[in-house]
């Protein structure tokens, strides 16, 4: 029972890092056909301004996590501005920006490099503390990542059920010429979600360094993961990518306890090969994804 | 002809590099009902895309109420009145009838004005209002016209666009859509119905336009039409 208990805990914990790592990613493939490989570098940029805005500006925990989600957001924008906008209106898009965005990466990656150093640094974020059930002790870090990507989980949830903003980024994900004939604009759209996306991520690199160090190269494995949960949830959806995500936490925790940590990795790809050949869309995807 | 609603002069417009309009003239009356009929793939469409700002304008005029609108967006030209129904009905397929048909109202703010536009079309598409959580994409083709037409209402412009609004379905289900448009022209609506059904159109037309490779080869009303044996053999292949 403790094992599971634990199994359970630790799975959630991941499941849930992942998930809010997905969350921006599947928004913008699901909008933009785009995928963003400057999002890892968005995770790194926002672990970053956090610990920069606490340890050099002397910013409360809370406001340097709000400093970090509006950097990574303004990040977000200029990434719209100066790469994603000039790239829809050539042709071969979906190619373009894929390169376009690992390059976009590689700049971010850099600067941190040169500002902070190649050497790992705590993320002075960190609660100590543990709750026990039973013989099993969970730290409480877990518990508030848990309890923060759940709440913002819901957060996105509620703006792309019920609000006009949401339903406009639904509706353009659907089909693009549809949302214009509406009224939507799209460019507006397409800028919003990469902000939210921006935004998202750089709470899921607080979330992550927070538990691990601060590294230049620290979004590639979160990054890397968000990839699978997307392909395993089908890309561009925004719910299955939570859902998936959570079930390949889970997954991971209970083979790091079963196999050992060497197996978690092998066993997240052999899954997204079975899911491929099964599921060549994905187990919630739709069976053909066009830029809209 | 009645104050004209929309007035096209010597538009060209296509795609990419292949121009489809050849420069068009086209005024449409206001609280009028006009149809352009013509052969499949000789831009029928594209003169509804062009003229809500999905295909951009070469060269011409577009003026809706004396005010220029080509050059727009497609949002900008929603906001000043203009409401297209695709071909195909293009409805959002994971959203709920209702929340399709919000949509149709996404340029407006006031809820009072929306939920009075949804009594309305509730009033004329029943069907909708009994089904307004089912999700769009398991409708039937039929529902999916009426609740595109629905959803272009919502909207509350002042111009409707409706694109082969018979296309597809079941004799029965066309006799319902156009009893529904018959009832929003009773009700001096400016619809411009885009039709190669030309049989269904000829009665209720005020006026027809047919359009042939990108230009306008006749015009008039439909008792004419049918007096024209040599055109709709020409044309409309009957």
């Amino acid at each position: 029972m403790d094992v599971l208990i634990q199994i359970i805990a630790s799975g959630l914990t991941l499941g849930a890092m992942y998930a809010v790592a997905t969350i921006g990613l599947s928004l913008v493939y699901g909008s933009l056909n785009m995928l963003n490989m400057a999002h890892g570098a968005l995770l790194t940029l926002g672990g970053y301004i956090c610990y920069a805005t606490i340890t050099h500006l002397g910013f409360h925990p809370a406001l340097a996590l709000i400093a970090a989600a509006l950097v990574c957001a303004a990040a977000g924008l200029v990434i719209y501005a100066f790469a994603t906008l000039p790239l829809l209106r050539a042709e071969n898009f979906e190619t373009n920006i894929f390169i376009a965005t690992i390059g976009i990466g590689s700049i971010i990656e850099n600067l941190m490099l040169k500002s902070f150093g190649p050497y790992p640094i705590p993320q002075p974020l960190g609660i100590s503390g543990q709750v026990v059930i039973g013989n099993v002790h969970i730290p409480v870090q877990n518990i508030l990542i848990l309890v923060t990507a759940l709440t913002l989980m819901a957060a996105v949830a509620f703006l792309l059920q019920k609000t006009r903003t949401g339903r406009a980024i639904r509706a353009t994900s659907m089909n693009r010429e549809a949302a214009q004939l509406m009224g939507v604009r799209v460019g507006q759209v397409y800028a919003q979600v990469l902000a939210l996306s921006g935004a998202l991520a750089a709470v899921s690199g607080i979330m992550i360094s927070s538990i691990a160090t601060l590294t230049p190269v620290m979004g590639g494995d979160p990054m890397l993961k968000a990839f699978i949960v997307c392909v395993v949830a089908g890309l561009g959806n925004v719910y299955g990518a939570v859902i998936a995500a959570i079930v390949l936490g889970l997954l991971e925790a209970a083979t790091q306890y079963v196999f050992g940590v060497r197996w978690s990795f092998a066993t997240l790809l052999l899954l997204v090969i079975l899911v491929l050949i099964w599921r060549p869309y994905g187990l919630f995807g739709r069976g053909q994804v066009v830029r809209l | 002809m009645a104050e004209p609603a929309l007035a096209l002069k010597a538009v060209r417009s296509g795609y990419a590099d292949r121009i489809v309009l050849q420069s068009v003239d086209l005024t449409v009356g206001k609280g009028e009902l006009t149809a352009i009929i013509g052969p499949n793939g000789h831009g029928k469409s594209t003169l509804l895309k062009t003229i809500s700002g999905l295909l951009r304008v070469r060269e011409g005029e577009i003026a809706l109420a004396g005010e220029r609108i080509d050059g727009l967006r497609p949002d900008e030209i929603v906001e000043r009145g203009v409401i297209h129904v695709p071909q195909g009905d293009l409805l959002f397929p994971a959203m709920s009838i209702n929340e399709n048909l919000m949509m149709g109202a996404y340029r407006t703010r006031e809820a009072a004005a929306i939920a009075e536009r949804l009594e309305k079309v509730f009033a004329l598409l029943p069907k909708l209002k009994d089904r307004r959580n089912q999700l769009a994409g398991t409708l039937s083709g039929g529902e999916r016209r009426m609740c595109g037409i629905g959803r272009g209402l919502m909207a509350g412009g002042d111009l409707l666009m409706l694109d082969e609004p018979s296309l597809g379905l079941a004799p029965i289900v066309i006799d319902q859509i156009y009893e529904v448009i018959l009832d929003l022209r009773r009700a001096g609506s400016t619809i411009l119905v885009v039709e190669e059904n030309a049989e269904r159109i000829m009665d209720a037309a005020d006026r027809i336009h047919l359009l042939d490779n990108g230009r306008f080869a006749w015009a008039g009303k439909g008792p004419e039409l049918m007096a024209s044996p040599q055109i709709i053999e020409a044309y409309l292949g009957a």
